[in-house]
Formats: structure tokens, C-alpha cells, sequence
């Protein structure tokens, strides 16, 4: 709550200047498109039940409606010619104290930018696009959450969000590539760091390296079963990026630009994203807009990898091996925002007996309510996990033992849900399940090219 | 004034209201565009299709799916709206007097006009008796809503009688008058709205939805 604290310290100390100025800043993240669609809302109220936290708040302020009305009014004041001659009827208010308190409280405390509601909404408005843009102006305010800045700001003086050093990173790498080695029953098995022109560059959350090496080492045995040509980066590894959800575009294209010149220094073909939603959509979708550049070299999920490769029949699992029944948790930057709902499936169907879907699922899925950054921002942690409330009623429903989520954001958070509202789930990557049902070749496979090349 | 001045003020009105609302138009392009730079996975025209077509069907969208009295006003509400306009030209024409009455299609026209305004006073009823509604609702929601329902009402009435003519058309310039002001700007935002949409989830390969 010291944050809270402070937040609220910064906005009373709002000189009416400043205030002029923020406006003036959301303009220029607004873009024509946000303009738009702050001008189309109906108030028709449908998008309520679409929004995790309406459903277990129940509070008029969690209604998407309601949180794009808050930051519409401040538009109304200043850019329609009705909204200043006719304040009281079209709702437009003057963007004041009060009303930053509610851009906070609406794009920071109440909103995930799950998109949910964006795929609900009658009329067409794509809510988390504006609420980017909220954020982003009230970053340049100073107004930002501290903690959600920390994050990005590590991630720019250290090259990773968590700020593990590079000794460390390396240490850990050749830690999992033997306990890998030790694992398939190969001692030719290898994570490769810095292999010049490999034709894969595989890219971590930190959250592996620091907590969950055992992700790393999945990943390590499905490129070493494939027989891939890969490597890992000694420096821009992490594939994280809060500027996505700070809005800050500047520093969300420094952090890209950090990953994505390690592929221009190693000259690999492929960018492969781990199971991560937000490093994904971040990667994929954002970085090239944030940078004004399509990057020259492909962008993929490691879910489409893992894919593929079991299309080509360079991966074969054994389902028996889990009769555990799985179930699968979209991210939505994976999924409603990234466009990968069906590689996930057609891996997990190779690979269990029993899986089952959540009802909703792919685009129309519930987020677990640790996206947007809200699981950096301690003032509302009792918010986001009782909006993950909906999200662990669907897992209940499913009857799962094993619950599959392929974003690292999600996997904290699922597990605190599944403490919170004890579920006795097992929560897992995509990558740990495959390396779980892997049949794996019996001698060192040829390296990619020879694969190729023989095939 | 004159049922042809009147007649004239209505056209003026029209006018004004498509000029201001293009000018909104204009003005939310000057916040910026930029041309999406990333590779994109998906297709950015079935995107907009998808957002104008099967992305408009009840069934398309959970809030439809869970609310299907209140989708069906709406659409009634609609369809009421787009023949109120529908008996707005022939008046402006003026050959309303004379035609209405006998056209085949009268008894369409006054269902759809009823239909109509049936499904705006229930709208305008849920806003006012629904706590959460009302908590997102600004005066324009109520002024929009009664604007066009009573237009939608003279509409119908009109094909019942020539009595309201000028009550149709007094109506109708204030509707439209009122138009780019507040929420009924929707009626060409709606477009732009749901074309960037489109654009956005078909480039990503999310539109068309798989359910």
C-alpha cells in the first residue's frame, strides 16, 4: 500500500500545468484508431459479464464501459466541441485530480488488457487499446505504479527484467544442460550458447533461469529430441518486456531492441519466443511497431515449433505416459492478442489421454488476472486474486489434475489461485509436458542441417 | 414555417449532421495513423469481414449469447430507426401523402416502426431500472434514446396519418441535429470502429473466431 500511498501523493502534487500536459500526452498515444473507438461506446452495458473483475466485484467501476467512460470524459472535455459547450450532458469532465485517480484505478487496478471485453463488445471498441493508452500517458506522468516501472527499468540497466547477472545466467545454463544430459541419457546433449548462424535463437523468461530451471531443461530436451539446430543467447536472452504494459513504446523498443539485436549479433534465421503471453505479443506483435521496422528474420512461438516439429515426425510422445486429465489455460496475449490457439492443442492431444477444454476457451477465454502487468503491482494483489476467482472456477469445472498453461505470468499466478482457492492442481508448461511424453531417439540425432539435408 | 420549408430544414439538417459527423471523422484521423509495420499472420480483410458478418451474428459474441432479449431490442430498435428514415424521405420527397397509405408494404412499415419503438422504450426502461446501467449512463444515453424513440414513433404514426406530419419532421431535425453531438455519432463511428477491429484481429490471425 506504500505505493498506493505515494501514487496518490504524486497526483495531489498535479500542478494544473501538469494536468494540461497529460492530456495533451494522451493525444499522442491515442492514435486515430483510440480516437475512434473512445467515441463509439453506446453504454449499452453488455461488455460487463465479458470482464473477470466485474464478475467477482460486482462494482459498477469494474464494467469495461465504465473504465473507457472515465477516460472518454477527459477526451470529450478537450477534443469534441460538444463536450465543451455541453459538459453535463455529454459527460465530459475536466481532467482533474479526481479523474486521474479513476485513469489509475480503471487502467492499472481494474484492467488486465485482457482484450475480453474488445471481443464482447457490441459496437467494436477495442478497450485495451485504449487503456494502453492511459497507461501510457500516466507513465509519462510519473503516475505508474512503482513496482511495474522497476521492472521495466531493470530490464533496461541490466538486460533482464529480474537482473540476473550474466555469470549467473551462464551458470545456470550449463547446470540444466547437464542435469538435461543426465535426463535423455545422452552426454552429447548441449545447450548451446552463442552459436553463431544457428537456425533457432531460443529466448527465456527470467522467471526460468531464477525459479523454474526444470522449464528450461523441458525446453533443452524437446530441441535436443528434435535434433534442432539452436542456441541460447549469452546476452539479450529474456524475452520479457513490461513495456507492454507500462505503455511507455520508448522503452518498450529499447527492451525489443536488447532482444532482438542478439539475433542480428549471432545471425540466427528464427526467433523463437518461449512459452511466455505477453514476451510473445511483445515480440511478435508489438516490437516492430514500437521501432517502426519489420525485423528480417522470422518470430515464432515455441508452441508452433514444438507443432511443427511433431508434424514433421521429429517429436513423438507416448500419451500414456500422462492419464492425468489436462486441461488448458489460453493466455491472452498468446491467444486473443498473439493468434496461437490451436498449436497448443494439437501438442497436448499427442501427448495425454485425457484432455479436456475450459469452457470458454481460446479467444473467448477467461484471463487468470495476472496479465497486464498486475502481477508487479503489489497495491492490488487482493484485486487480482479475486479476479482470478473465475478462472479457478473454470479449472474446478473441468475435474483437471493437471492444468497447462504455456505463459509464465499465468503459472504464478495460477498458482497462487490454486493455493488461494485450493484447487490441488499441478500447473505446467507446454514444454514440460511434451519433455514428460517424449520418446526420445535412441542415439544423438543429426544436427538440423544434416536433418534437413537427409530428409 | 411551411411543410416545404420544413421539408427544406430537414435536408439542411441532414446536411449539417453528415458534415459535422465527417469532420469528427476527419478529426479522429488527425490523432495519427500509422500503417501496422508487423508481418502480419492472419488476414486483415477476412478480419473486417469477420467484424461486419459472422462477428455481428447473436451467437458470435458471449454478450449476445447471454442476453438475447436484450440483442433482439436492439436489433428491433434498428431496424425501427432504419425505416423511420425510410418514411423521413418519402415525407421530405413529398410524396408521402399520397403513397404511404397505399403501398403494399404500409403494414410492413408500421410493424417494423412499432417494433421499433417497443424495443427503445425497453431499452431506455433497462437503462433507467438497472442500477449497474445506470452507474455507466451519462444524460446523453437518455437524450439519444428518447430523441430517435419518438422519432421512430412519429415515423410509424405518419403511415397511420398525415396529422404529424410536421411533428415527423420537426422530430427529425432535432434528431439530427443532435446526432453528432453525443452517442448517436455511433451511427458512422460504428463503421470505423469496427473496421480497425477487424484489421487488428484479422492481421493477428484471431478473426474470424474459432469457437
Amino acid at each position: 500500500m506504500a505505493d498506493s500511498g505515494t501514487l496518490d501523493a504524486k497526483i495531489e502534487a498535479l500542478t494544473d500545468d501538469d494536468l494540461a500536459r497529460g492530456l495533451d500526452l494522451f493525444r499522442s498515444k491515442l492514435g486515430a484508431a483510440g480516437a475512434v473507438w473512445l467515441q463509439t461506446c453506446v453504454h449499452c452495458g453488455l461488455c460487463a459479464e465479458s470482464c473477470h473483475y466485474f464478475l467477482t466485484d460486482h462494482e459498477p467501476q469494474s464494467i469495461p464501459a465504465h473504465k473507457l467512460e472515465q477516460v472518454a470524459a477527459a477526451f470529450r472535455g478537450r477534443y469534441t466541441l460538444a463536450g465543451r459547450l455541453a459538459p453535463a450532458l455529454t459527460g465530459a469532465r475536466p481532467f482533474d485530480r479526481q479523474l486521474v485517480r479513476a485513469w489509475v484505478d480503471a487502467a492499472f487496478g481494474r484492467c488486465s488488457t485482457c482484450g475480453r471485453c474488445s471481443l464482447n463488445c457490441t459496437t467494436g471498441v477495442n478497450v485495451p487499446a485504449v487503456m494502453r493508452a492511459a497507461r501510457a500517458t500516466l507513465t509519462e506522468m510519473g503516475l505508474i505504479p512503482a513496482d511495474l516501472q522497476q521492472v521495466v527499468t531493470t530490464a533496461l540497466e541490466t538486460g533482464n527484467n529480474m537482473g540476473i547477472t550474466r555469470e549467473d545466467w551462464l551458470d545456470t545454463v550449463q547446470w540444466i544442460e547437464e542435469e538435461t544430459q543426465g535426463a535423455v541419457g545422452d552426454p552429447a546433449a548441449r545447450i548451446p550458447v552463442d552459436r553463431q548462424g544457428a537456425q533457432y535463437l531460443f529466448t527465456v523468461n527470467p522467471r526460468e533461469p531464477k525459479f523454474f530451471p526444470l522449464g528450461l531443461q523441458a525446453s533443452a530436451t524437446v530441441f535436443h529430441a528434435a535434433g534442432a539446430d539452436w542456441t541460447v543467447a549469452s546476452e539479450g536472452w529474456d524475452l520479457t518486456n513490461y513495456g507492454l504494459f507500462s505503455g511507455n513504446n520508448a522503452e518498450g523498443g529499447a527492451i525489443a531492441r536488447n532482444l532482438l539485436g542478439s539475433m542480428e549479433r549471432l545471425g540466427c534465421r528464427t526467433l523463437v519466443i518461449g512459452e511466455c503471453g505477453h514476451g510473445f505479443a511483445a515480440a511478435r506483435w508489438e516490437s516492430a511497431e514500437w521501432l517502426r521496422q519489420r525485423p528480417g528474420f522470422r518470430i515464432m512461438s515455441f508452441l508452433e515449433l514444438m507443432d511443427d516439429w511433431f508434424r514433421q515426425g521429429r517429436l513423438k510422445a507416448d500419451p500414456s505416459r500422462i492419464t492425468d486429465r489436462v486441461t488448458l489455460h489460453d493466455p491472452c496475449n498468446t491467444v486473443r492478442q498473439g493468434g496461437i490457439s490451436e498449436p497448443q492443442r494439437d501438442i497436448l492431444r499427442r501427448c495425454v489421454t485425457d484432455f479436456v477444454e475450459m469452457t470458454p476457451n481460446r479467444a473467448e477465454n477467461f484471463c487468470c488476472g495476472g496479465g497486464g502487468g498486475q502481477l508487479a503491482m503489489a497495491q492490488y494483489r487482493d484485486k487480482r486474486l479475486q479476479a482470478g476467482g473465475v478462472k479457478a472456477e473454470q479449472i474446478r469445472a473441468t475435474g483437471a489434475r493437471i492444468v497447462v498453461a504455456p505463459c509464465h505470468n499465468c503459472i504464478d499466478q495460477l498458482m497462487e489461485l490454486n493455493r488461494e482457492y485450493k484447487l490441488g492442481v499441478v500447473i505446467k508448461t507446454v514444454a514440460e509436458i511434451v519433455a514428460d511424453a517424449l520418446v526420445l531417439p535412441t542415439a544423438t540425432p543429426p544436427a538440423e542441417g544434416n536433418h534437413d539435408v537427409a530428409s | 414555417m411551411g411543410e416545404a420549408g420544413q421539408r427544406l430544414g430537414v435536408a439542411i439538417c441532414a446536411a449539417l449532421a453528415a458534415v459535422a459527423l465527417l469532420l469528427q471523422l476527419v478529426r479522429a484521423r488527425s490523432f495519427g495513423t500509422r500503417p501496422p509495420v508487423a508481418e502480419p499472420q492472419g488476414s486483415a480483410l477476412r478480419g473486417i469481414l469477420y467484424a461486419f458478418g459472422p462477428g455481428m451474428a447473436p451467437t458470435a459474441k458471449e454478450s449476445t449469447r447471454a442476453h438475447p432479449v436484450v440483442y433482439a431490442l436492439g436489433v428491433g430498435y434498428h431496424l425501427g430507426i432504419f425505416t423511420a428514415f425510410g418514411v423521413l424521405l418519402w415525407a421530405v420527397r413529398g410524396v408521402a401523402a399520397g403513397a404511404m397509405p397505399t403501398s403494399p408494404l404500409r403494414p410492413a412499415f408500421v410493424a417494423l416502426t412499432a417494433i421499433g419503438t417497443i424495443g427503445g422504450l425497453s431499452l431506455l426502461v433497462r437503462r433507467v431500472r438497472t442500477p449497474l446501467l445506470r452507474a455507466i449512463s451519462i444524460p446523453d444515453d437518455y437524450a439519444a434514446n428518447l430523441l430517435t424513440t419518438a422519432f421512430i414513433a412519429l415515423a410509424g404514426l405518419r403511415l397511420l396519418t398525415a396529422d404529424v406530419e410536421r411533428a415527423l419532421l420537426v422530430g427529425a431535425m432535432l434528431l439530427l441535429l443532435y446526432m453528432p453531438l453525443g452517442k448517436i455519432r455511433h451511427c458512422l463511428f460504428f463503421f470505423a470502429a469496427r473496421w480497425n477491429l477487424g484489421r487488428h484481429y484479422g492481421r493477428r490471425g484471431t478473426f474470424p473466431l474459432r469457437h
